[in-house]
């Protein structure tokens, strides 16, 4: 997979310091700033209120950022009776949101999951937060064990799908390159705050995260894995959770509940996994899923098989959160390089 | 360990079990389950303070019950968990081989539910006085106050199911949460739903949930589910006198019904 970039449109710096004046003036400005915050082992993003509930320390944020885009639970439509009759209530999303915080990795996921959510059917709620949403990416100075950006094309220096992407590169200084108009709009409300600058290699600034595997390899060879016996016996700690899709930036599936009475109700879409059982039951009992191990190697495949077909790229983006919100040790690498190694 | 790494090889060897269920560390250094079927991958078994997982939650997998005879390294809150599940008839004779490490390091391999019966009396879990004061600041609160705590909690769950997929004593193969045509429980992850949902398993887990606080540790978004799970049990064990996990005959509060019940609504 080649190197995915974007076009940088300008470069400034920002004072590391500053940031608090930054993040008071996006408050103030009304818009709705998610930030990452910290909750015993929980790392996730919330409404800014104080800079000292902001978290910095984090490799990866447990919960991935595209409940921005695409919330665990959402109003499509309602209905209520008045007076006889009935009157139907479209959402509106007309707060501007800006996420603040999230990794390079991160803004490829969300890109992919609003591609797919519009590309061949434009998904009304999506593209209205997708529109109102400005993504401020803090590329990574730490990787771990579980990270694997580099094995499937990207890298803690990609700017693919951010609008804004800071980089710490010392003496107190964020390089920022601006890459989108919805980026230069948000640094032009806040110009005091933002210096000239020139462009600089980043590479000596970010993590140098070292490849886990040959993508090329896998993409080339998925179709040969299908019937491997290693699914099974890799599968058998899997416990059919929704954990590893729930944290996973480009899990895309839902389900729809209806809650209503006859005087009001709510149609509301709800996240949904692959992982669990249910998920491919027909009405008639039948369910071609019928094992965890048919359902593993779904998750898998999606990732690196399905999603080159369909949409023409990966749709794992190597974040690694999958793997450490495992409540049983599932790791998506070691499946990977089990499949290779035969 | 080698004295249980020899023994698991052994069962194995001599086919008196055809999985041997333990632990072993992950690619990244994490302690995960391991599935053994052959004496020669037991040289990757681990046996420390990093094996949390409480593995009896794998006999109820489907891909496990195809295996004729399992064999399972218990500790003391999966040997809680067994038993409760033996109780509950959920395990067939002569299937499982359990096998335990005692506190002198010593390997033993359970004849039958008895013998667990027995070594659980004589291995009392000490009570975590952490718990129980996170617990009783959170009682000293008002009513007012718990509430808000709960609602902020519990608002946050995704409902991933994640703490029901890991216990052991979940093992409904329909849930009430997942029933929706018509819902029996307000299935979404907003406020009403999260709490349906958490209160439900809560009443369905009282004197069943033998504590071992896996939940709690699964939770992506770290709800506090050990000071439900902590709370209901000690109340089961004032007001019932019970504790899940300690015996192989069935008597649970909330599903025996007794003639000589005291309370006059339920005769
Ligand atoms: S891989 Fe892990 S997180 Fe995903 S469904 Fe299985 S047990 Fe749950
Ligand atoms: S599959 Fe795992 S590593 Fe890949 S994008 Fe999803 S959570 Fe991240
Ligand atoms: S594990 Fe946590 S987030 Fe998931 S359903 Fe249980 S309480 Fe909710
Ligand atoms: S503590 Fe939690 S995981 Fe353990 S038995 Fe009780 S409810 Fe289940």
């Amino acid at each position: 997979m080649k190197i995915l970039s974007g076009k940088i449109m300008n470069y400034k710096t920002l004072k590391i310091d500053n940031l608090d004046l930054f993040f008071n003036e996006i408050k103030k400005s009304g818009k709705n700033l998610l930030v990452p915050k910290k909750k015993g082992k929980t790392t996730y993003f919330s409404s800014f209120i104080n800079i000292n509930d902001v978290e910095f320390n984090y490799i990866q944020t447990t919960i991935s950022p595209k409940s921005a885009l695409f919330p665990k639970v959402e109003e499509l439509i309602s209905f209520k009776k008045d007076d006889g009759t009935y009157v139907v209530t479209e959402p509106s999303i007309e707060k501007e949101t800006i996420v603040f915080g999230l990794r390079p990795c991160d803004a490829v996921g969300l890109e992919y999951l609003s591609n797919f959510f519009l590309n061949e059917k434009s998904d009304f709620t999506v593209r209205l937060r997708k529109e109102n949403t400005t993504l401020i990416t803090l590329a990574c100075k730490n990787f771990d064990e579980n990270c694997f950006c580099t094995s499937v094309g990207l890298s803690p220096a990609s700017i693919k799908g951010s609008d804004i992407c800071l980089t710490d590169i010392g003496n107190g200084l964020f390089y920022a390159e601006i890459i989108t108009d919805k980026g230069e709009k948000l640094i032009a409300e806040h110009s005091a705050l933002f210096s000239n600058a020139e462009k600089i290699n980043k590479e000596s600034y970010v993590a140098q995260v070292p490849l886990k595997f040959d993508s090329d390899n896998l993409i080339k060879n998925i179709k040969n894995y299908y019937n491997s016996e290693k699914w099974t016996i890799n599968s058998l700690p899997c416990l059919g959770c929704g954990a590893c899709a729930f944290v996973c930036p480009t899990c895309t599936c839902f389900n729809i509940e209806d809650e209503a009475n006859p005087v009001c109700g709510t149609r509301l879409r709800c996240w949904d996994s692959c992982a669990f059982g249910i998920f491919t039951l027909h009405a008639s009992g039948h369910n071609p899923r019928p094992i965890q191990s048919n359902r593993w190697r779904h998750r898998v495949l999606h990732k690196f098989g399905y999603s080159v077909t369909n949409m023409d790229t990966l749709s794992c983006v190597g974040c690694g959160r999958c793997i450490r919100v495992c409540p049983a040790g599932m790791n998506i690498i070691e499946q990977i390089l089990d499949l290779q190694e035969a | 360990m080698q004295e249980l790494n020899n023994k698991i090889a052994e069962l194995l060897t001599n086919n008196l079990v055809s999985i041997f269920i333990s632990y072993k560390k992950g690619l990244n250094g994490k302690i995960k389950p391991a599935f053994f079927t052959k004496p020669n991958e037991v040289y990757e078994n681990y046996f420390g303070d990093e094996a949390q997982q409480n593995l009896a939650v794998y006999v109820h997998k489907p891909e496990v019950k195809k295996y004729s005879k399992v064999g399972i390294l218990a500790n003391i809150f999966a040997l809680k968990a067994l038993l409760q599940l033996y109780a509950e008839n959920q395990i067939k004779d002569n299937y499982l081989t359990i096998v335990t490490v005692n506190q002198d390091n010593k390997v033993i391999v359970f004849a039958d539910f008895n013998e667990i019966e027995s070594y659980i009396a004589q291995h009392q879990i000490e009570k975590n006085t952490n718990k129980q004061k996170e617990i009783n600041e959170l009682l000293s609160l008002s009513r007012e106050k718990r509430w808000e705590f709960w609602v902020e909690q519990l608002s946050s769950c995704i409902k991933c199911y994640a703490c029901r997929a890991i216990c052991p004593m979940c093992y409904c193969s329909k849930c009430t949460v997942e029933l929706n045509q018509p819902q029996w429980i307000s299935v979404p992850a907003h406020s009403l739903g999260n709490f349906e949902w958490h209160i439900m398993r809560m009443m369905h887990l009282a004197c069943r949930c033998i504590n071992c606080q896996e939940c709690s540790r699964v939770c992506p978004m770290n709800i506090p589910l050990h000071l439900l799970t902590t709370k209901i049990n000690s109340d089961m064990e004032e007001e019932f006198g019970q504790i899940a996990g300690m015996k192989t005959t069935l008597d649970f509060a909330l599903n025996t019904f007794k003639v000589d019940d005291y309370e006059n609504f339920i005769r």
